[in-house]
This record gives structure tokens, C-alpha cells and sequence, in this order.
């Protein structure tokens, strides 16, 4: 089974400087492979400002580092954030 | 009291009868509710984008111009990647034990062939870019992200004329896809089927009918009667989204001892759980979830580990339809689901019973 990659054909790398070192929150998650539905995952860490963005309009992604929470026996200290679903914590309640 | 409580925003956003989304994976089931003055959303998000585009022609050529929607799963998160053999060796002997010991208690059969999961490919950004793709090409009336933001899309869609629903499980991600523009948010809480957020449907739902504005609210989890329908709009919403409500229906494609295990089931006989794919998810209790519940169980492991030790079990299951192993998605409303009704009539059923609910509590008050 090949797993989700991050780098895909139509996949544009960056880097956005506004964002690095920057703590946040990742509402997750993703389908089940072989059910009908979907999990959610929650993560917080620092962003690098690397990001990547799929296809257009831009469907963009940001790497997400030195995680202080992640699900029980995440194996990985990095994830890929879709950034409709990041939650950066110095702004403020939302 | 309006002259029809169940006429809703939601209802004239539309232009349907009744407010009350079906979500289902059964194209039966969704024309049949769509032809009878509700509203459905198929569940496309393992399908490719050639039987996507498919299926969104067979729908068109049997509701003559009503609206419907179709749902995808956007991911919202991803781990780097690995390879099946990669992956394989990560899980640790002391879970391929407990493993191999349920099947052997539980006498489970093997599965019939390859284990769909080994060659299922997975869903990275361009699969789902792909399968969007299709929605937006195919202008379809309704797209409904099930899981990630659709906000990366949506004036795209709104320059096609497509309306797009987010469903979320908190109230952060609501603010996030209202501030977007999404056109309705459906709210989903803990007593859902499947995935689910932390918060219950009665706290979530009027959280975010109170920031929403103008903008439909539709309350998802455990809406399986029309008392649940008619308290969902007293909460704030403007319609109900159901999934449960139609597994057990005589159009749903679902196996006959899934569909008889559900009109037998309670309200207790689901589990909240992490046991099946390593992401926590409300389904029907089985042997494997219930030994994976035990206190002595090794804890679960995370996606896709999980869902690689429990593949053998769960395809072995089906694919020689034991009853006493197989397991489903259900939210908690199941209980509520005993017989095994035409699609029409339950929707029918749901709206007296949300009517009847109405005038019982204005005649208490009159």
C-alpha cells in the first residue's frame, strides 16, 4: 500500500518566513482506508514555514514540527497541516 | 407557532420540502429521499473520480432537476510516507499476538481474497483534488467537505453556482469555514456514527447557531426520530443531517446481517473507540472492539497500524458474512431504528413525529 505523500506531481514548495517558529494547533485527520469514513486527529507544534501548496487554486499545506501533542502512538514528530485546519495559539482565543 | 415550524432557511436555501439531509453511501436511498421532498448527500470519499462522475449521472437522470450533494472526505492532516512492507514491520509482535489470539477465540475465517486495504492506494492530495475536480466540473449542486476545510475552494464553486457545506466538530473550525462564506455548517457532535468530535450534539449545535448568523446550521449526531428533528431546530438549527436513520432502510445496499444486527441494537450497543483503525470512531460493538476494550488489551495503535492489524479480521468477517464478528458505523440514534422501512416513509415518519412534538408542546402551553 503506498501511503499519502506530500510531494505530489502538481505539489509547489515554499517557505513563509510570517509563520516560522510559530506554535499551533492542527484540527487533523483524514479517511480510514478500507471503511466508508473518516478520523480526526488533533496535533500542536511549531510551524517551520515550509509549506506546499496543491494545484489551483492553491490547496495549501504547512509543515508542522516538535509536536507536543499528538495521538496516542504517533510515530512521527512532523506532520503536513492543511492550513484551513491550523490554529496558530499567539492570536488569541477562537 | 409558524404556520410550518418545519419550513426552515435551510428548506427555501434549496428549494426542498422538508429539512432533512440524508447522508448515505446507497444511490437508492438518496433518490428516493431526494424524490420525496428531502434533501441527500452521497458519500463519495473512496470512490474514483470516474465513478464519481458516474454516479453523479445516474442520480441526475432520476431526480429531474432537484438538488442533491455529494460528500468528500478533504484530508486535514497527513504523515510522511511509508511503504505496506515499511509499515507492516513497524507493529509490534505483542499486537500481532493479541491479534492472532482473537481470531483464534472468535474462530474468525480468513478473508476471501487480497485485503482491499493492501491495494486501496490511499487518499493524498491529489486523489482528492482529482475527485473534487469532478464536482466542480460537473457543477454539482451541493458539495460537502465531511472532514477538512473547504475554504481553498469555495469561490471557485461559487462562480459555478455550487453551494458548499463544511461539517465540523467544533466550534473553532465553524468560525474558520463561516468566516470563509460556506453556505450552511453542518455541526456534528459526539453521538455520530463514524468520526466525531468530543462535544456532544446538544452543546455544539446551538455554539454555533449562535455565531452563524444568517448562515443554516445542521444539526448531525443521533438524529434518528422526529422528536430529534423538532429539538434541532429549537437548538438553533435550520435542519437535521442523518446517516444512521438509512442504513437499515429497504433501498440501503448494506448487507442483510448488518441491517437486522442494527434494528436489534440499542442505544448501548455502540462503542466509541480507537480499536478498528487507530482514529477514534462510534460503531456497532464486536468481538474485536470488545477485547480491544478490555483493561489487559494492548492500547490501539495509530493510523494506519491500527487499521492494518484489525484489516484481517474485519475483511474476514465479511467476506464470510459472520454475524456474530461483523461491525458497522452507527451513532447512537440506532436505537431508534427498528424496522425496516422504505426510505420515503421514513422521512415521512420523521416529519409527523417532529410535527406531533410541535403541537405537544404548544398544547401544553395553550
Amino acid at each position: 500500500m503506498e501511503q499519502v505523500k506530500t510531494q505530489t506531481s502538481d505539489a509547489r514548495p515554499g517557505f513563509d518566513a510570517t509563520v516560522t517558529g510559530k506554535r499551533a494547533e492542527c484540527d487533523g485527520g483524514h479517511a480510514i482506508p478500507g471503511t466508508r469514513f473518516a478520523g480526526r486527529q488533533e496535533f500542536t507544534g511549531t510551524l517551520t514555514g515550509e509549506y506546499v501548496d496543491h494545484g489551483e487554486p492553491a490547496w495549501r499545506w504547512y509543515l508542522l514540527t516538535d509536536l507536543t501533542r499528538k495521538p496516542d502512538g504517533y510515530l512521527d514528530d512532523s506532520v503536513w497541516c492543511e492550513s484551513g485546519n491550523l490554529f496558530i495559539l499567539d492570536e488569541g482565543k477562537s | 407557532m409558524p404556520s410550518d415550524p418545519l419550513r426552515t432557511k435551510f428548506c427555501d436555501m434549496l428549494g426542498i420540502e422538508f429539512p432533512v439531509i440524508a447522508f448515505t453511501h446507497c444511490k437508492d436511498v438518496a433518490v428516493s429521499v431526494i424524490n420525496s421532498g428531502g434533501f441527500a448527500v452521497l458519500g463519495e470519499a473512496m470512490h474514483t473520480p470516474d465513478d464519481i462522475a458516474s454516479d453523479i449521472k445516474w442520480i441526475r437522470d432520476r431526480i429531474d432537476g432537484k438538488p442533491f450533494g455529494i460528500d468528500l472526505v478533504l484530508p486535514a492532516s497527513v504523515p510522511p510516507a511509508d511503504t505496506l512492507d515499511q509499515l507492516e514491520a513497524k507493529i509490534p509482535e505483542s499486537h500481532r499476538k493479541f491479534a492472532r489470539e482473537i481470531k483464534e477465540k472468535y474462530d474468525v475465517p480468513d478473508p476471501k481474497g487480497a485485503i482491499d486495504l493492501h491495494t486501496w492506494g490511499g487518499l493524498n492530495q491529489q486523489m482528492a483534488r482529482a475527485q473534487l475536480e469532478v464536482l466542480l466540473d460537473e457543477r454539482v449542486p451541493v458539495i460537502a467537505s465531511g472532514l477538512g476545510n473547504p475554504g481553498f475552494f469555495l469561490e471557485t464553486a461559487h462562480e459555478r453556482g455550487i453551494k458548499v457545506f463544511g461539517l465540523v466538530g467544533k466550534a473553532r473550525q465553524a468560525k474558520r469555514q463561516l468566516e470563509a462564506g460556506v453556505d450552511a455548517v453542518i455541526a456534528q457532535g459526539y453521538d455520530a456514527a463514524g468520526h466525531t468530535g468530543a462535544v456532544g450534539t446538544f452543546s455544539i449545535v446551538p455554539e454555533i447557531a449562535a455565531m452563524a448568523g444568517d448562515t443554516p446550521i445542521i444539526a448531525a449526531g443521533g438524529v434518528t426520530t422526529g422528536r430529534h428533528l423538532a429539538a434541532a431546530l429549537c437548538l438553533g438549527a435550520s435542519g437535521v443531517w442523518t446517516g444512521t436513520l438509512w442504513l437499515a432502510s429497504r433501498e440501503s445496499d448494506i448487507d442483510m446481517i448488518i441491517k437486522e444486527r442494527l434494528l436489534a441494537a440499542t442505544s448501548a450497543d455502540t462503542s466509541y473507540g480507537d480499536s478498528i483503525s487507530g482514529m477514534t470512531m462510534r460503531v456497532l460493538d464486536c468481538p474485536w472492539t470488545q477485547e480491544w476494550a478490555k483493561p489487559d488489551a494492548p492500547r490501539a495503535l495509530p493510523p494506519p497500524y491500527q487499521m492494518l492489524l484489525s484489516a484481517d479480521y474485519i475483511q474476514g468477517a465479511n467476506d464470510n458474512r459472520r454475524e456474530d464478528l461483523m461491525t458497522e458505523a452507527a451513532g447512537q440514534g440506532v436505537g431508534f431504528v427498528t424496522a425496516m422501512k422504505p426510505a420515503r416513509q421514513i422521512l415521512f415518519d420523521l416529519v409527523e413525529e417532529a410535527l406531533a412534538a410541535f403541537e405537544e408542546r404548544v398544547g401544553e402551553l395553550a
